[in-house]
């Protein structure tokens, strides 16, 4: 058993820099050689509202979070009142003592509805509807609670003239390490890493870290041990809207259309700060092609997400990698274009990052209930590629390998991600090139009157390039040659053509690539999913098998052509077969009926947007095994 | 074409959808027949990914100035050098006969059940106003003149529109042939007419474009054509993009390498991302 285990959770308003506390907190924890992992959860809203960031510390490899907490760093006087469930015996809360008489009335940024449950739970137990209360509520939990003056000591460190707000996020997280125990070596250099070495900043920095350890040296009633300096080597801190657009750039990506939407937005705007850069074809070609060394990333903001898919359509056919990043009311719009790709046989890549629909739904919070969309998107029938990533490293990989099936097959790929892994930390090591291939199509000879549709056995015509061809494309029904055809033999033959690339796929994609099967065949549980659920279900199974349980997980990348016999195979062996996902419907489940005819009959789901969490797993698949449960709702998360 | 001294691979031929849009294929050249609506960004997406190419996107004007008028605005702002021509005939031929954005209130012709109960917009006084650069009007039947128009709008640096006034013989019984060329008048025969910006200067700007507003307002006795407002000194948006991207004309996104020989990418995770990296 890992000897540290730390979940930790820093809330505070929107804007005030929780995100940079949570940095502090993963960069520190990497220098010292810790793992890490962490979530963002937002409101839809530039500043005010409750944020707070979900971390955990581990000494191995680490990408899941459970509830209750070890330690709950509360900036704001919203925190203790929406996190006071999240707490055991075993957690540490930290809070504001200037706020302890603020009434729940006066907590202006919460919702109505919260404030309602939160007094309920307040006043069933006997507590004052004040910040004392829900801190009493904690301590009745068995939480030990840490007050502190957030005010005074900015103030006893910086003197009267520094706005103290602005500083609690450094306090916030210098006095969170203290409390953990980190050497205070580990918090500066943490601190340097996200704000950098500007000098004043580093000497206000300095005094915030030094008031934060005193604070806890001073006051602490317990005996704080120091955690060990592990061994550690460089590594990347990466979300997952990052980590896409990376594998994006060193899959070849030249072209990048979006329009501004949460949680795809960040992937473009990461892109746009890394958008000119040094390429290397090998010395000898660079020294004799200066020109090829600099080249970058033409990334678009346009007016609409339609305008988007549709220049990123027609860059594709000029031969240039083109892709385009959006979230489920963006791809709504896509629907037209995608199928226009899809007749006229476009390598094109969408990113779809899933969040809490339909409409408008719950913007910033997470979902995977478009997986029948993206599937389903446009009208008619045609072959497109729809892909999962479950984790950073994937995220990484797959925008890779999404280009090369968009050109190996011609076709639009929909690369589904969810707003669980657009908004999360990973500490990833540095790539392994070796496993980094680029492929693409095969292309035509220059010329006239080019056959850009020609048939084929397995579909897939030698590719027409407009700058290099002369080829015509269309979204009616059309000849071998790209011209406008309503002649019923042509028709079938270039339905027949198209539809055959689904088989082509499913063939020339290696199996592993499709589907994994994690754990052994013969397990006594065996779970089915998909995305970002894929570390949370591991990290229980190692509990399971600590309890004498086998369980393995089915975990399907390849959505669209379904790998039907592969997932058959799998899920013909289960035991105890539970479907576990972010949606109202299993919508996965519904897949696996539709193409292998295997009804799934149990269930763990989560709908309401909040990331899912080991503790709440590990529940679910006790209830489905002990009480025979046939769906179990998670609903955790504030 | 030929007169611009290109081959036919240089160009790239965009449409909607309707009448119009079955253009590209009447054409030797690279086509791209897209969707209703939707010809402006594939033109553009074009034109970014390979700015060698000469772009031209034919639309409707349903096409471009009604369920196309956002990518019509945003075309103006954005100034990618590429020619619009708008097929003006005041209908949507292909569902027969409906009104467009370009049909005048109260007119009834022969397709209507009543008369059109929207007013008209001003494509002209719409591409001034959102900054189109080069803006011009022609008559399809004088196919000289419009000929030149086209080979002016296609030289122009910038994006270029032209308002093609186009009869519908079929559905559009009012604005015909001939009751074009009883109104039309040619703005390059007055010898004082210039509708060329000469400088940088807003004043010298604003001048040209008030004295091209006003010519766009002249509808009814008088329909004048030719070059109403033309300003080269806006930078296009691959200008614009060259800026930051210091070699994008040289080597741009469609024949940039992306792998080496042995099929490995080009771009590395250590030298571009960098400041993702936590240093131990």
């Amino acid at each position: 058993m890992p000897l540290v285990d730390i979940d930790l959770i820093i809330g505070g308003p929107q804007g005030g820099g929780i995100d940079s506390a949570a940095q502090i907190v993963i960069r520190a924890f990497s220098i010292a050689g810790y793992e890490a992992y962490g979530i963002r959860e937002y409101y839809s809203n530039i500043k005010g509202r409750h944020s707070y960031f979900h971390v955990r510390i581990k000494e191995t490899p680490v990408r899941s979070l459970r509830y209750p907490v070890d330690l709950l760093v509360c900036l704001d006087y919203e925190s203790p009142f929406v996190h006071m469930d999240d707490v055991s015996e075993k957690t540490k809360v930290l809070y504001d003592e200037d706020l302890i008489n603020t009434k729940l009335d006066q907590v202006l940024t919460m919702e109505p509805e919260t404030k309602k449950h939160v007094m309920d739970k307040l006043k069933a137990d006997g507590f004052d509807t004040t910040l004392a209360g829900a801190i009493n509520y904690m301590k009745k939990k068995g939480a030990t609670p840490y007050p502190v003056s957030f005010r005074s000591l900015v103030v006893g460190a910086l003197g009267p003239n520094k706005p103290p707000a602005r500083y609690a996020n450094t306090l916030g997280a210098s006095l969170a390490m203290a409390l953990l125990g980190l050497p205070a070596e580990f918090t500066s250099r943490g601190i340097e890493s996200v704000f950098g070495k500007k000098k004043e900043v580093v000497e206000d920095n300095e005094k915030i870290i030094k008031a934060g350890y005193d604070f806890v040296k001073s006051h602490n009633n317990v005996n704080i041990k120091e955690l060990p300096v592990r061994p550690a080597k460089d590594k990347y801190i990466l979300t997952g809207n990052e980590a896409v657009g990376i594998g994006k750039v060193i899959g070849g990506l030249k072209l990048q259309t979006y329009y501004p939407i949460t949680p795809a937005a960040d992937e473009s705007f990461f892109l746009e700060g890394h958008d000119y850069f040094e390429t290397s074809m090998g010395d000898e070609i660079d020294k004799e092609n200066e020109v090829l060394k600099n080249t970058g990333v033409v990334v678009v903001q346009a007016e609409d997400e339609i305008s988007a898919i549709a220049m990123a359509i027609s860059g594709a056919m000029t031969g240039t990698r083109t892709a385009t990043g959006t979230s489920g009311p963006g791809f709504s719009l896509m629907a037209e274009a995608i199928g226009y790709a899809g007749i006229n046989e476009v390598p094109v890549v969408v990113t779809l990052y899933q969040r809490g629909g339909p409409s408008t739904g719950l913007p910033t919070r997470n979902s995977q209930a478009d997986l029948m969309f993206a599937i389903n998107a446009g009208h008619g029938e045609f072959p497109k590629i729809v892909y999962s990533s479950g984790d950073v490293p994937e995220a990484i990989y797959d925008a890779v390998r999404v280009f090369n099936y968009a050109e190996k097959f011609q076709v639009p790929v929909i690369h589904i991600l969810d707003k669980n892994l657009a908004n999360s930390f990973f500490l990833v090591d540095k790539l392994d090139y070796g496993k980094v291939k680029i492929e693409r199509w095969k292309l035509v000879e220059d010329g006239e009157n080019i056959e850009r549709f020609k048939f084929t056995d397995d579909g897939v015509s030698p590719m027409g390039l407009l700058g290099k061809n002369i080829i015509w494309l269309t979204g009616d029904e059309h000849s071998e040659l790209g011209h406008i055809t309503e002649d019923p033999e042509t028709r079938d033959a270039m339905m027949v053509k198209r539809m055959t690339k689904l088989q082509t796929i499913l063939k020339e994609i290696p199996e592993e690539e499709q589907v994994e099967l994690i754990g052994d065949l013969t397990a006594d549980v065996t779970i089915l999913s998909w995305g970002s659920n894929k570390g949370v279900i591991l990290s229980v199974f190692e509990q399971l098998k600590s309890e004498g349980i086998s369980a393995n997980l089915v975990y399907v990348k390849l959505m669209n052509p379904f790998p039907a016999e592969l997932v058959s195979k799998y899920l013909s062996r289960a035991k105890v077969l539970i479907d576990l996902e972010n949606n109202y419907t299993g919508q996965l489940a519904t897949l696996v009926k539709q193409n292998c005819g295997i009804d799934v009959q149990n269930f763990i789901l989560k709908y309401n947007g909040r990331h899912t969490t080991d503790d709440e797993v590990y529940e679910g698949i006790k209830r489905v095994l002990e009480k025979k449960e046939k769906k179990v709702v998670m609903i955790r998360g504030a | 074409m030929a007169e611009l001294n290109k081959k036919p691979e240089d160009f790239a031929i965009f449409s909607g959808i309707g009448c119009s849009a079955k253009t590209p294929h009447y054409i030797n050249a690279p086509g791209m027949h897209t969707l209703h609506g939707r010809v402006i960004p594939f033109a553009t997406g074009v034109k970014l990914a390979n700015p060698n190419l000469t772009v031209i996107a034919d639309g409707g004007d349903g096409d471009l100035l009604s369920i196309g008028a956002g990518h019509f605005v945003a075309a103006g702002r954005r100034n990618v050098d590429m020619t619009i021509i708008i097929h003006n005939n005041g209908v949507y031929g292909l569902t027969k006969g409906q009104a467009s954005p370009t049909m005048p209130r109260g007119e009834k012709t022969k397709g209507l059940q009543r008369p059109n109960i929207l007013d008209s917009l001003n494509p002209v006084a719409l591409a001034l106003s959102v900054g189109y650069t080069f803006v011009a009007r022609a008559f399809s039947f004088d196919v000289k003149n419009t000929k030149d128009i086209i080979m002016k709008a296609v030289k122009h640096r910038g994006t270029s529109v032209i308002d093609l006034l186009q009869p519908c013989p079929t559905y559009n019984d009012i604005n015909t042939k001939e009751w074009y060329e009883e109104r039309i008048y040619y703005l390059d025969k007055d010898p004082t007419w210039d509708p060329v910006v000469k400088d940088a200067t807003s004043e010298a700007s604003e001048e040209k474009f008030i004295q091209a507003i006003k010519k766009s307002l002249e509808w009814g006795d008088k329909i004048p054509l030719g070059v109403l407002y033309q300003n080269d000194l806006v930078p296009s948006y691959g200008d614009r993009i060259s800026d930051h991207l210091l070699n994008y004309f040289e080597v741009p996104p469609s024949s940039s390498p992306i792998l080496n020989e042995e099929g490995n990418p080009v771009a590395r995770m250590e030298t571009i991302f960098t400041d993702r990296l936590i240093r131990r």
